[in-house]
Order: C-alpha cells, then structure tokens, then sequence
C-alpha cells in the first residue's frame, strides 16, 4: 500500500498559487484576444469579399487541425528570437511566458471564431435589414443590432470554451514554464512526492473547473430559462 | 418622389422582377398586391436598396438607387421602411430602439431623440410602454413602435413590407389606423399588403403583380370597379369572396 505524504503542500502553497496566478493570466489573456480576434474573424468568414473569407477560413482551419501542445512548442521555439530582435532585447530574455501567451492567444482565437460566426449566423437577417433600413452602415449595423444579440446567445458557450482553455494552460508545461500544474509539479519532483502533489493538483481544476462550469449552467438558465 | 423604371432581377436562372415601372407622387399612397411569389416584397425592397437589381432604374427624390456612387444608407435615412416581422431590436427598451437611429445616423442628440420618439410613441397610442423592451408587447403594439422608430427620422416616403401579415386578425386594425392616419397627413406611401378594405378607404393607386411583372397599375376606382386583366379578377374575386 503507498504511504500518502501530505505534508509538503502546506509549505509550497505559496509557490503554487504564483503558478496559478500564471495559468489565470494566461487564461484570461487568450480569453479576451481570442473573442476580439475571434470576432473579426469570424466577421472575415461571413464577409462578401473572398479573399478575407478565405482567409479567415484557412486561419480557422489551420489551427483547428493541429494540436495545441504543438503550436506551443513552436511559438516556443520561435517567437522569442524575433521579439528580441523586434525589440532589440539581450538574447536569452525569458520570454517563455509571452510565447505563451501568444501561442494561446492565436490557438483560442480559431475556435472562439467559431462559436462567433454562429452566434452571429444566429442572428434573424431581418434585423440587419432594419438597421439597414433606418440608414445605418454594415458597421454600425454589427456593432448596435448584431454583435450584442449575438454575444448575449453566445455567453454560456464562451465561458465554457474558458475553462476548458484553463485547463489547456497546463500545455505550458512544454516550456518548463511555471503555471499552476508545472509548480505542482516542480514541487512534487523536489520533495520526492510527486503523486501526492499531482493528485493535489487535480483536486484543485476540478474545483475551480466544476465550480466555473455550475455557474455556466446557472447563467444559462437564467439567460435561455426553456 | 419614387420613378422606378424598367427594372428587372434575378437569382440565377430565376426571374424575379421583369421589367417593372411606376411611379409615386408626392404624397401619394400606393397598395401593391398579388399572390405570395408575384415579386411585390421584392419591389418594394429595390426602391431603397436592401435587394439590389441587374437593370432598370429606381430613382427616390432624385436619387439614383443602382447607381454605385448612391451613398445608399444616407438614402434608407430618409426612406422609411415597415417589415412583415416588425423587426424591432429585442436588447434595446422601446426608447431605445426609437432614439438610436437618430443618434447614431442622424448625429442628434440624446435628449432630442428621446424626446421626439416619446412624442411619436403617444401618436400611436403607447406612451405608456417606453420603458419596456420588444418581448413584452403585443405583435400590433410592436408594429406600431416600428412604425414610430420609421417616423422619427423624418422619412421623406414610407415603404410597409406586409405589416399587417404577421399579426393575429384582431390586432390588425390597430396597425392599420395608424397607417391611414398617416396617409391623411400626406404621407407618400408604398404598401404591400392584402388588405383590400385600406386599398379602398386610404389607396389612390394599386398595382398588381403577378410572376414579377406589373400587370395592373391604376387608379383605385378603376382597379375594384373593373380590373382589365384576367389574372386580377381571379385574385379578386378569391380574396373579397370568403
């Protein structure tokens, strides 16, 4: 029988929370460029002219057909060398958690597009003619009548694509980057108590996770009561 | 005020509109009818521009529609326009939906434009619901705020899209007392409906369509008392007979 050792999580608590501050920035991060960029994308998509329609569709598809553990690895491997050279940084500046982030952020994009573009598509058409009607541009058309019907529909799936994207963030691991799940682990490796603090961990997502998830359910009651 | 002229469209192989042309006078109301597929929606959705055309010419207050150049929604500003589905927007409160359009394409104030939607809300009877939001009216009652959102822009001519197709019989009316009101302050109207009894009280021409073309266009008297072609009797006569 293995002989449980609790006692190095008190001390380390500390340090994981820093790496959960990391996995929540990271979260929140892709969560809000992945809507805007998402967005347009998904505006492309639906757009007349094809080349931005062809565009945004290859974005989409391209990122939506190769795992994410990958795009990390490679915006790991490359985006540092070129922020230093854009910005003139030393070499060797840790830019791990801005390749991160940027990687999430292009990644998350790709699906949030998605729910978007149906979000939008589940908008009646009768309502940009209207908008149309009392002379407002395609613009202004998507930015008063559209994109808010669209976004109220859409709330419960955005939320839920989050937390699946918190729990994505443990791909930082790749990049010996510090989050949540890589402190854990660090900790757990050091101490010699790794499945106590894996199993700690875990306990921790399913709590935050299920605790997320259970008030999706509760604005998606309130918000589509059928 | 409207010349549309020759028009035709298509989807595809599909004829929607052959060879359409009339006109609107200053304050003129025009009914137009026909069976459902007969191109009148469509018609009526050319003159400002929400359906385009492959050839002819529409020309609203000396403003050419198909013409490219045409900043057409500077053009809907003026042009009123009345849906089947009254087409309100349901995340905005009843003020809301009347005063922003004046705000946001018209650069009015905020003030102004609530104001003078409040004003246009008790012309047609419903002052009292101008904090409430879409969901919470009627079909007629969220008409008659479309109709009110269309006025407070100070439309030149008004276009109605079937606004009475959508709402249950007794709410009918409502809806159009409100467009016969309209029409006797010298409003110039283009209405599709089949609502027969309007065309003869409030109408001073009807024009009816059949498989895109205009097959009749003519004063009301001429059009009830003796329709020329075979396919208006027939329509007639199934619509006023039940």
């Amino acid at each position: 029988m293995y002989d449980f050792d609790w006692s190095s999580i008190p001390g380390a608590l500390p340090f994981l929370w820093k790496g959960m501050k990391i996995s929540l920035e990271i979260t929140i991060q892709a969560v809000v460029f992945g809507i805007v960029w998402g967005t347009l994308l998904a505006m492309m998509r639906l757009s007349s002219v094809k080349p931005l329609s062809w565009f945004a569709a290859g974005y989409v598809n391209l990122f939506r057909a190769i795992p994410l553990v990958m795009v990390l690895l490679w915006f790991f491997l490359i985006v540092p060398k070129f922020i230093e050279q854009l910005f003139g940084l030393p070499p060797g500046t840790d830019l791990r958690l801005t390749s991160a982030m940027i990687g999430f952020a292009l990644f998350e994009s790709a699906y949030y597009s998605e729910i978007i573009r149906a979000g939008i598509q589940s908008v009646p058409k009768g309502q940009v003619a209207a908008a149309s009607a009392l002379g407002m541009t395609y613009a202004q058309s998507m930015r008063l009548v559209v994109l808010p019907q669209a976004f109220r529909n859409m709330v419960p799936l955005l939320l839920t694509q989050a937390i699946i994207l918190f729990q994505d963030t443990s791909l930082v691991y790749v990049s010996a980057l510090a989050d949540f799940f890589g402190a854990a682990y660090k900790v757990g490796d050091r101490d010699g108590r790794l499945v106590e603090m894996l199993l700690f961990a875990g306990a921790v997502y399913f709590v935050v996770c299920y605790s997320a998830s259970q008030i999706v359910k509760r604005l998606q009651k309130k918000y589509h009561p059928a | 005020m409207i010349q549309i002229s020759n028009v035709s469209k298509h989807y595809g192989a599909f004829q929607v509109l052959t060879d359409c042309t009339t006109s609107v006078s200053k304050g003129e109301v025009i009914v137009v009818c026909g069976p459902s597929g007969s191109g009148k929606s469509t018609l009526i959705k050319c003159v400002n521009g929400l359906e385009p055309f492959q050839s002819g010419e529409i020309v609203v207050n000396g403003i050419s529609v198909g013409d490219p150049k045409t900043n057409l929604s500077k053009l809907r500003s003026h042009v009123g326009m009345v849906f089947q589905n009254f087409e309100l927007f349901p995340h905005m409160s009843i003020t809301e939906n009347l005063a922003i359009a004046q705000v946001k394409v018209l650069n009015r104030g905020k003030d102004e434009a609530i104001d003078k939607g409040l004003k246009l809300l008790e012309r047609v009877g419903l002052k009292a619901h101008a904090h409430k939001f879409p969901g919470q009216l009627s079909g007629g009652q969220q008409q008659r705020v479309a109709i009110a959102r269309a006025l407070a822009m100070d439309p030149i001519c008004m276009l109605f899209d079937e606004p009475t197709s959508a709402l249950d019989p007794e709410m009918v009316n409502e809806v159009l007392d409100v467009m016969t009101e309209l029409a006797k302050e010298g409003m110039t109207m283009m209405c599709v409906t089949h609502e027969m009894g309007f065309a003869k009280r409030v109408a001073n021409r009807v024009i009816f369509m059949d498989q895109g073309r205009i097959v009749e266009d003519d004063s009301k008297e001429a059009f009830f008392a003796n329709p020329r072609s075979e396919r208006a009797q027939q329509f007639l006569a199934k619509i006023l007979h039940h």
